[in-house]
């Protein structure tokens, strides 16, 4: 019998992997893959939980996780193509004008 | 049965999860994500939610994906970009084992617990999963519904003004 | 419940089980006898000129950009259209709402010239 702690730990993995690869990587495509893993991770909790309680608030709210995914990648990659106009590169460390 | 065939998905979806963290090539990336994306749409189905899964398909493996992938090949990052190296990954790991460990704890220890609704499978499957969500989206979450409508407005002008050359 | 989807995953073992026996079946069974034409990505037409790794020109992001806000677009359209009789008058104005907000983005995007393809 699948329990819900079962779909809860499977999503715990996935975001934490997905938090993993937002530490280590340098590509910044890459990073925004990870991101979307990590998003993925949360709305499978979202169901899990929905399905659980019996009521359709989560599931909306996956609905409304998705709209923003779908803005967040229209943004993002084109914020990563005029970051690729003026230094011909996407690795973060080429980004670091405002760090101190 | 059915357990076995959710510890068969959640391996893959854990696998594919790990080959979209170390890959080397971006495009191995996005296909490992493809790969996610559909155990996760299975998992959907699992939970009695199939609007859920078909619009995670539409939405997730057909667009943002696409869009991705798009973006690899307009860039050329096979030659472009033929950086080694990562950041510090001792201090990740700690850190995403930490996250793991603590989502593992709360998950063990707490109860879950919340508003509870009368919606079960056997409604799910009566009434149709997409008519309860078009019945929740369109009455309790109608502000939300519009405000949608807004930032995808606000994602296709800035998106025009960001990557088209010298507008 | 998940025997209603028993199709779906007959038709998935299908699809895997023709793409990776074509492969092995052609592997074990066919002949190798190759030379630079049959090498070639088209073995008839015209001769190849540059990689196929090649930048793709930012008119493609555009259009891929404008396909996914407006494939969000038909997917609150799904539900809305299922309940479309029960919710009358007011269901309509809602959606008609939304899709002038849209709307809007689709004007500007044409004014700017971004769908143009020069």
């Amino acid at each position: 019998m699948i329990t819900i702690n079962h779909y809860l730990v499977l999503s715990a993995v996935l975001f934490s992997l997905g938090t993993f690869g937002v530490l280590t990587r340098k590509n910044a495509i890459v990073i925004f893959m990870c991101i979307e893993l990590m998003l993925n991770a949360v709305n499978l909790s979202f169901i899990s939980l929905s399905s659980h309680l019996g009521n359709m608030d989560g599931q909306i709210f996956v609905f409304f996780v998705m709209t923003v995914a779908a803005a967040e990648a229209a943004v993002g990659l084109a914020l990563m193509i005029a970051f690729f106009r003026n230094r011909e590169s996407i690795a973060v460390d080429d980004f670091s004008l405002l760090k101190w | 049965m059915e357990i076995m065939y959710f510890y068969l998905l959640a391996a893959v979806a854990v696998a594919s999860g790990f080959m979209v963290v170390t890959c080397k090539s971006p495009v191995n990336n996005a296909i490992a994500l493809m790969m996610t994306f559909v155990c996760l749409a299975n998992f959907y189905v699992m939970l009695d939610a199939p609007f859920m899964a078909a619009i995670q398909i539409m939405v997730y493996a057909g667009a943002i994906l696409m869009l991705i992938i798009f973006t690899i090949m307009l860039l050329n990052l096979g030659t472009a970009v033929a950086r080694k190296g990562s950041h510090s990954v001792v201090w990740a790991t700690v850190l995403a084992l930490l996250i793991a460990m603590q989502g593992y704890f709360v998950i063990n220890r707490g109860e879950v617990s919340g508003i509870t609704g009368e919606i079960t499978g056997e409604m799910v499957k009566k009434v149709g999963h997409t008519e309860l969500i078009a019945k929740s989206l369109f009455t309790d979450f109608l502000l939300p519904f519009e405000i949608a409508s807004i930032l995808l407005l606000v994602a296709i002008v800035g998106a025009v003004i960001i990557a088209k050359k010298e507008v | 419940m998940l025997d209603n989807y028993l199709p779906i995953l007959v038709l998935v073992a299908i699809a895997f089980a023709f793409a990776a026996g074509s492969v092995v079946f052609s592997r074990l069974v066919g002949q190798k006898k190759p030379s630079v034409v049959k090498l070639a990505p088209y073995e008839c037409g015209m001769p190849l000129f540059g990689t196929a790794r090649d930048r793709f020109s930012i008119k493609f992001y555009i259009i891929a950009m404008l396909f996914i806000v407006f494939d969000i677009e038909v997917v609150f359209l799904y539900p809305w259209s299922v309940m479309f009789k029960r919710l009358g008058m007011f269901g309509f104005a809602e959606m008609g709402v939304f899709i002038v907000i849209l709307f809007v983005g689709y004007v500007y995007v044409w004014k700017k010239g971004a769908l143009e393809w020069e």
